[in-house]
């Protein structure tokens, strides 16, 4: 039976403090460039920060991890990318990033409404000996190729290997924990099966609380939002009135 | 038959055609790819099997649980351990990537005597004959280690001074132990059955405590729930990180906090809204009103939200008589969702701040944080991992690293229970490193060494017979057949856990309303990051994000 993975992650639970992201970018190898800047770093999971535009104490803040949302229909990156570098798999649902096919073109980054996808711009470099704290369940990925998150894939194999060594099929999912849901201290983050009905997550994000990003694409993100703030809520679905600038360079 | 020149063409047409619709192609671009992968300067992680060590943190006193993926030898991967009876799982956005730190370009490598390159014998040699010739002076950041008692031990064989530097979870419960008697390391907040939580700007979701500890009660009880379970009310000049997702968020005037809570105590006792436990403070409600820059009404409101769900406990971000003085007002002093004193009460010790001018030489331990620096003209002997730069120490000392020295935990400040854990060095220093207690272990072998005193220490709990070792499995003490078993269990990451502490009455002597010194609390737990640096992922994370500055910015 395939399954589709997927995340609800509660915004009102969601403090900020970054965890998700610091795990994240350890487990995935992501190297420290201290040249890098804010459009050209790698930030596989990126909490941002939003606010409900007022002054003094009516205003309130909120903090919301953005990643790849790993939509399901017409996914926008798999439908631009030349190379086939980018496929969701069927068995999982996760929208899989191979960057050994990816050529660079970075019509995937352009493509993707989430703003999910980094470039790496430089070869990967740590302090001399630092190498040695690299995750050997994850390869280094060379310059020149996009990349993003893929739900801790290394993971999944991991917990693939454990359940073919006890001869099951289908993998037990507490052996299968993305490393942004296991450092949250909140557990603002929850990761499930959104094919199982007794799963959880799967009730969670068909709360009336539940909402995804974009929605209006129809792209049919498997990462769904949380809250019981209107003003949150109405982010998910921006709408621009005005004339927005827009600065290149 | 004959192969003519068109034959030729022919043949080499159909052989282009024929690859190019052939996989060869392709094959090759992709292999190409993978082998520009594969330069031999992209660094390459080690294969090995992973092995998974649980141990503690040390780079902070409030010691979470962790989970170290090891492979090869070296550790690969950090997690929060969920067995830790307090932190259970959760860690602070830094320990994540802490098993970098040892290799952080800043890292103390050798010894160094006011900014040249010197060595241990030297560093030996200038500390005895500093010891020799006057009073030393020996600060602790991190009181109640084994270590820490090798510290006291050379401090009162030398007839010198042994002070320690307290976080400010610790500072804020001063007061108390001068009104109580017992002692600040002693106490602890019931928050867990607190209905009520009033912070003046304590950064309660930001790393105060326990990581995991408050935050965890609070995503239960209080995110997102209009009526909540638990009201936690942040009074701050700005929008914290706590603030933003508090019940309510009051903002007041910066270093307003001490008038804020002697006008909630007026309002409490003269509208009789509690029963008289505390002083009735001098400032009037009108002047508190000025003060805070609140009208007197907003105060009023708040003195009844406050007390309209209790157990109600305020909490101070660091030293402050008059918020202590209003948990006296509100009774939470020694009662259920207040302040209470866990079961071992612990000796009160003299903060470093109150340095001896007449000392001749200051040893200062690599738990210290890095930003204290003590006022002194005496010879500084610092020991630290990493060097940032900027100090006032006339020498540096290399200080073992993340997960490279024994030590043992005594209980976290500010856990509701108390704990005692072991964590043994599970990597070899690449440099020569010494801890301060070993240093003074190799100047006076007749001092106790750290691991004696741990295995005494486990040898006390065993005999106690109390509380319970939360490992794999959890199990009670008296269920250990032999002192040994129970040791090995601590020795491999399992956490000793007492029992929960009960109310009891803790008598407060306090006559008169007192001063408070005005504070700027620090924004976030950066504050009680002790280290000068942080890992770099952290660095080039919060840079991306804009997230939080880093601590190599805060510090310059």
């Amino acid at each position: 039976m395939s399954a589709r993975y997927g995340m609800v992650i509660d915004l009102d639970r969601c403090t900020g403090c970054g965890s998700c992201m610091m795990a994240c970018a350890a487990e995935n190898n992501v190297p420290p460039l201290p040249q890098a800047t804010a459009r050209t770093g790698l930030t596989p999971l990126l909490v941002r920060k939003i606010s409900n535009k007022k002054e003094g104490a009516a205003r309130r803040e909120a903090f919301i991890p953005i990643m790849c949302m790993h939509c399901e229909h017409e996914t926008p990156c798999v439908r631009v990318c030349p190379q086939q570098a980018v496929e969701v798999d069927r068995a999982t649902g996760i929208v899989m990033q191979m960057p050994q096919r990816c050529l660079g073109c970075r019509y995937c980054m352009t493509a993707c409404p989430y703003h999910a996808r980094y470039f790496n711009w430089w070869d990967p470099a740590w302090p001399a000996g630092m190498e040695k704290s690299l995750n050997p369940g994850v390869a280094v990925r060379m310059r020149g190729v996009v990349e993003k998150c893929n739900l801790c894939h290394a993971r999944y194999h991991s917990a693939k290997e454990k359940a073919a060594a006890a001869g099951r099929r289908e993998i037990d999912l507490a052996d299968y924990v993305p490393a942004c849901v296991e450092a949250c201290p909140t557990s603002a983050i929850r990761f499930g099966n959104l094919a199982d009905k007794n799963d959880p997550v799967y009730r969670e994000a068909n709360s009336p609380d539940a909402f995804r990003l974009l929605a209006r694409l129809g792209t049919e993100p498997k990462v769904y939002f949380k809250s019981k703030e209107a003003w949150v809520k109405a982010l998910a679905e921006p709408t621009f009135t005005g004339k927005t600038e827009v600065k290149h360079g | 038959m004959k192969f003519t020149r068109r034959d030729l063409l022919i043949w080499s047409a159909g052989a282009a055609a024929g690859l190019v619709v052939s996989p060869v192609p392709w094959k090759l671009l992709d292999d190409t790819s993978i082998w520009s992968q594969n330069w031999p300067w992209i660094p390459q992680p080690v294969h090995a099997p992973i092995e998974v060590k649980q141990t503690l943190c040390a780079l902070c006193p409030k010691s979470c649980g962790l989970k170290v993926r090891m492979a090869a030898g070296w550790p690969v991967g950090i997690a929060g351990s969920s067995t830790h009876p307090v932190s259970a799982g959760a860690l602070c956005p830094l320990a994540f990537a802490a098993h970098q730190l040892n290799w952080h370009p800043q890292r103390l490598r050798v010894v160094k005597r006011k900014g040249n390159a010197s060595s241990w014998n030297e560093a030996r040699a200038a500390f005895s004959k500093a010891a020799g010739e006057g009073p030393i002076l020996i600060i602790d950041g991190f009181p109640g280690r084994s270590a820490s008692s090798v510290l006291e031990q050379f401090a009162q064989k030398k007839r010198g001074t042994y002070r320690v530097t307290f976080v400010p979870e610790t500072r804020a419960l001063v007061p108390y132990e001068t009104w109580t008697g017992a002692a600040a390391q002693a106490l602890t907040y019931d928050l867990q059955n607190a209905q009520t939580v009033v912070s003046f700007g304590a950064p309660l979701l930001d790393g105060w405590g326990i990581p995991g500890n408050f935050t965890r009660a609070w995503s239960e009880r209080a995110a997102g729930i209009a009526d909540p379970q638990l009201r936690l009310i942040q009074i701050e000049p700005s929008l914290s990180r706590t603030a933003a997702k508090a019940w309510q968020w009051l903002p007041i005037r910066a270093e307003s906090d001490a008038a804020l809570a002697a006008g909630l105590a007026r309002v409490l006792l003269e509208e009789r809204l509690v029963a008289a436990h505390g002083p009735m403070p001098t400032l009037s409600l009108a002047d508190a009103s000025y003060q805070t820059g609140l009208p007197a009404d907003s105060i009023r409101d708040l003195a009844r939200a406050i007390v309209a769900r209790t157990p109600a406990v305020a909490i101070a971000p660091d030293y402050s008589p008059a918020i202590a003085a209003l948990n006296v007002v509100l009774g939470a002093v020694g009662s259920r969702g207040g302040i209470l004193a866990r079961s071992k009460n612990a000796q009160p010790q003299a903060p470093a701040e109150q340095v001896i001018s007449s000392a001749r030489a200051v040893l200062i331990d690599a738990t210290v944080p890095w930003d204290f620096t003590p006022q002194t003209d005496a010879e500084i002997f610092r020991f630290a991992a990493w060097n940032p730069g900027q100090t006032n120490a006339d020498w540096l000392l290399p200080a073992p690293g993340f997960l490279e020295d024994l030590t043992d935990f005594p209980t976290a400040p500010t856990s509701p229970i108390e704990t005692y854990a072991v964590a043994p060095a599970l990597l070899k220093p690449t440099v020569e490193v010494h801890s301060a207690a070993e240093f003074l272990c190799g100047l006076d072998p007749e001092l106790t060494r750290v691991e004696k005193l741990i295995h005494s220490h486990c040898a006390e709990l065993f005999r106690a017979r109390t509380g319970s070792l939360c490992g794999q499995q959890a199990a009670l003490v008296p269920s250990f057949a032999s002192v040994q078993k129970f040791e090995e269990q601590l020795w491999q990451g399992a956490v000793w856990a007492g029992d929960p502490p009960k109310p009891k009455v803790l008598r407060c002597t306090l006559k008169e309303w007192p001063n408070s010194p005005p504070q700027t609390p620090a924004d976030d737990w950066l504050s009680s990051w002790g280290l000068p640096v942080q890992p770099p992922l952290a660095s080039k994370l919060y840079q991306e994000s804009g997230l939080r500055e880093s601590v190599e910015r805060r510090m310059a």
